[in-house]
């Protein structure tokens, strides 16, 4: 809801509150005034009656205008003497007149009677609704234009807050313009585009510095481990190592390349995340996808994996060429990886869906949790040659570095936290399932 | 064939020095900007390694001043950044070749070569090595003069294997020459290891001798045992 609509909506259910109330009240006091007005004229003429009876001990009306006083003759004089409303038919053109009523006993010639004196309230109630209609129509006239100025009032009062809200939503983090706040008039919003000018100003300074540190961070990082492999490199030029030294510093090595790609990985990921990626493209993601896995044609025959294509549409999305390139491959070399010798890989492109399934084992951790950073399912099946080793009469080459040897080299566990963050950041809805024996990875 | 290496980690500029000079390069180090500024003023080198971040400036303006003080002196950058805006502006101001850290001295060896190969007959020359010739020209391969026709990754990998000789190769570091940085290991590793026997096969049936030997744990050497 918009403040003004919710200030209108408030001050219009309080003022029609306020409103009835006093219409009640003023009708109330008016309606009171007048009863009061009528009955004390009831008690003169009652004593213009007693006066009357006093002066002739007898009644024989006349003296007062017709419903005006009722006597009547009764065993009883009770010592009452009440008013009430009641209604009497006109003889002229009979309609029930309202009438304002004393009765109380008395005593004519020792017989006891009771006497009804009446007061016509037909002006009186003329009155009330003259008053009635007219302070209706100037409350609502009142009410109209206050409600007409307030609205007015309050939408030029928060008129600078609206323009900040403005700015504040096209303020693009990544942009170097900083936020530019006018002074304002009014105290309080002055105040609050100063407190947003030096937010934003400490949130730019504290993106340009993160940005600034990863950058430096992963440069320094590099460095020191591009001279742990060298000094490798060196050392195994040596003739004289040991089986085992030999073993170590391949473990270094290996250590080493790998921490190398968990920085480069990470350092993606936070620039994915800060949006250091600015040019956005139209990229055609299938076509993108189907030339991934031409490039990795040889990965593909040397572990034997039948590829499938069925693309009945495009896949175009806005998303920066480079992200593409590295959302696909890490897509496609994960299908390859969890993959069997033998296996198959299936591109499908259907309206606004792309999915890359693949036969391979089953997961090993939950659905939901495959996209987090450093999770891992089981290292990737080692891949044991098909055809055993023929050398032809050959002498052996290092049968020792034949491939059921190697220990698959752990894989960094970046790959699928990666792609979600790049889908994330740009539109793309990722879905993972696992049927009959299929892992199946959608864009959407 | 002279040689500056610029590189602010001494420890990494030695190994590069030391590595190249074994090659039979020259090697000169320089650790910030002004010594490399000084250096290539005064000498003549036939190839230069840069890094870009460096104390006192910039690897941008080195490679700058270095391209209008002598044209024909090869390039290559030595960068910890990775990002293509980098490689796009080195290669733009006139430099030939970009690694990223952390690399392996036999890649950069072999790009040093392919290089100074390059500028020097401008791919008109020939390689050999014992019976073995190559031509990098037309990437034709002869073994007693006589043609011996290489798929393409066994001509990369025996061009990387003449690059490097009597050096010892890691796996790793011919998997990453054959395929990119990218290449997933586990796979990589096993097609080195198919393509590293049939290169040896079709060299031996050929006539010449067996130079490629494994080292237990490491990788694979090349050379006169």
């Amino acid at each position: 809801m918009k403040l003004l609509t919710k200030t209108n909506r408030v001050y219009l259910s309080f003022s029609t509150g306020i409103y009835l109330l006093t219409a009640l009240a003023f009708y109330a006091i008016i309606k009171l005034v007048i009863y009061d007005e009528v009955e004390s004229r009831l008690l003169v003429e009652k004593r213009d009656f007693e006066a009357y009876i006093q002066a002739h001990n007898s009644w024989q009306g006349g003296y007062f205008v017709e419903n005006k006083i009722a006597v009547v003759p009764v065993k009883h004089a009770l010592p009452t003497e009440d008013f009430k409303d009641t209604l009497i038919l006109n003889r002229y053109d009979h309609e029930l007149v309202p009438f304002r009523e004393l009765t109380y006993y008395t005593r004519i010639n020792g017989q006891a009677h009771r006497v009804s004196i009446r007061k016509s309230l037909i002006q009186s109630y003329r009155l009330i609704e003259v008053i009635t209609v007219s302070m209706i129509a100037f409350l609502s006239l009142l009410f109209l234009c206050s409600f007409w100025f307030q609205s007015r009032l309050s939408g030029q009062l928060w008129q600078p807050f609206y323009n900040t809200l403005a700015k504040v939503r096209k303020f693009d983090l990544s942009s170097s313009t900083p936020l530019h706040l006018p002074a304002e008039e009014i105290t309080e919003f002055n105040e609050l585009n100063d407190v947003l000018q030096k937010m934003s100003e400490k949130i730019h300074q504290d993106y340009q510095s993160l940005k600034e540190f990863t950058e430096n961070a992963s440069h320094e990082i590099q460095t020191p481990l591009a001279l742990i492999n060298a000094r490798v490199e060196q050392l195994i030029q040596s003739d004289t190592l040991t089986e085992s030294q030999s073993y170590w510093l391949d473990e270094i090595y290996r250590a080493s390349r790998r921490m190398s790609k968990l920085n480069q990985g990470l350092l993606l990921l936070a620039k994915i995340e800060n949006r250091q990626f600015a040019d956005v493209d139209l990229v055609d993601l299938y076509v993108l996808i189907t030339e991934k896995l031409c490039d990795m044609d040889e990965v593909l025959q040397h572990k034997q994996l039948r590829v499938f294509t069925k693309g009945t549409a495009t896949f175009p999305r806005m998303l920066p060429v480079v992200l593409a390139e590295v959302l696909l491959s890490n897509l496609v070399s994960n299908a390859i990886k969890h993959n069997v010798p033998g296996g198959l890989i299936r591109i499908e492109s259907t309206t606004g869906q792309l999915c890359i399934s693949n036969t391979g084992p089953a997961p090993t951790i939950p659905p939901d949790r495959l996209f987090e950073r450093f999770k891992k399912g089981r290292d990737a099946t080692p891949y044991v040659s098909p055809t055993p080793h023929d050398n032809e009469g050959m002498e052996t080459i290092g049968e020792e570095n034949a491939p059921k040897q190697y220990a698959p080299m752990n894989s960094v566990g970046l790959g699928l936290a990666i792609v979600k963050q790049i889908g994330d950041s740009y539109g793309l809805t990722i879905t993972y399932t696992f049927a009959d024996g299929e892992h199946r990875i959608c864009l959407r | 064939m002279k040689m500056l290496v610029v590189e602010d980690e001494r420890g990494l500029a030695e190994s590069v020095s030391a590595y190249l000079t074994k090659e039979g390069f020259i090697c000169e180090i320089a650790s910030t900007y002004a010594e490399a500024d000084e250096k290539i003023f005064l000498y003549r080198y036939d190839c230069v390694v840069v890094d870009l971040t460096l104390p006192g400036g910039d690897g941008f303006s080195l490679i700058k001043s270095l391209k209008s003080l002598s044209a024909t002196t090869g390039i290559i950058i030595i960068s910890a950044r990775d990002a293509l805006e980098d490689k796009i502006k080195g290669l733009e101001i006139g430099s030939d070749d970009y690694l990223t850290k952390p690399f392996h001295l036999s890649e950069l060896n072999a790009r040093v070569k392919s290089l100074i190969r390059r500028r020097n007959f401008g791919g008109h020359n020939e390689i050999r090595f014992q019976e073995i010739q190559v031509l990098p020209n037309s990437r034709k391969v002869y073994i007693h003069d006589r043609e011996t026709p290489l798929s393409r990754k066994e001509y990369d990998l025996l061009l990387y294997f003449l690059s490097n000789i009597d050096v010892a190769l890691t796996k790793v570091s011919i998997a990453e020459h054959l395929w990119g940085d990218d290449i997933d290991s586990a796979d990589s590793l096993d097609m080195v290891y198919s393509h590293i026997k049939n290169l040896r096969r079709k060299l031996i049936e050929k006539g010449a001798a067996d130079y490629v030997r494994s080292i237990y744990g490491i990788g694979y050497k090349f050379g006169l045992s």
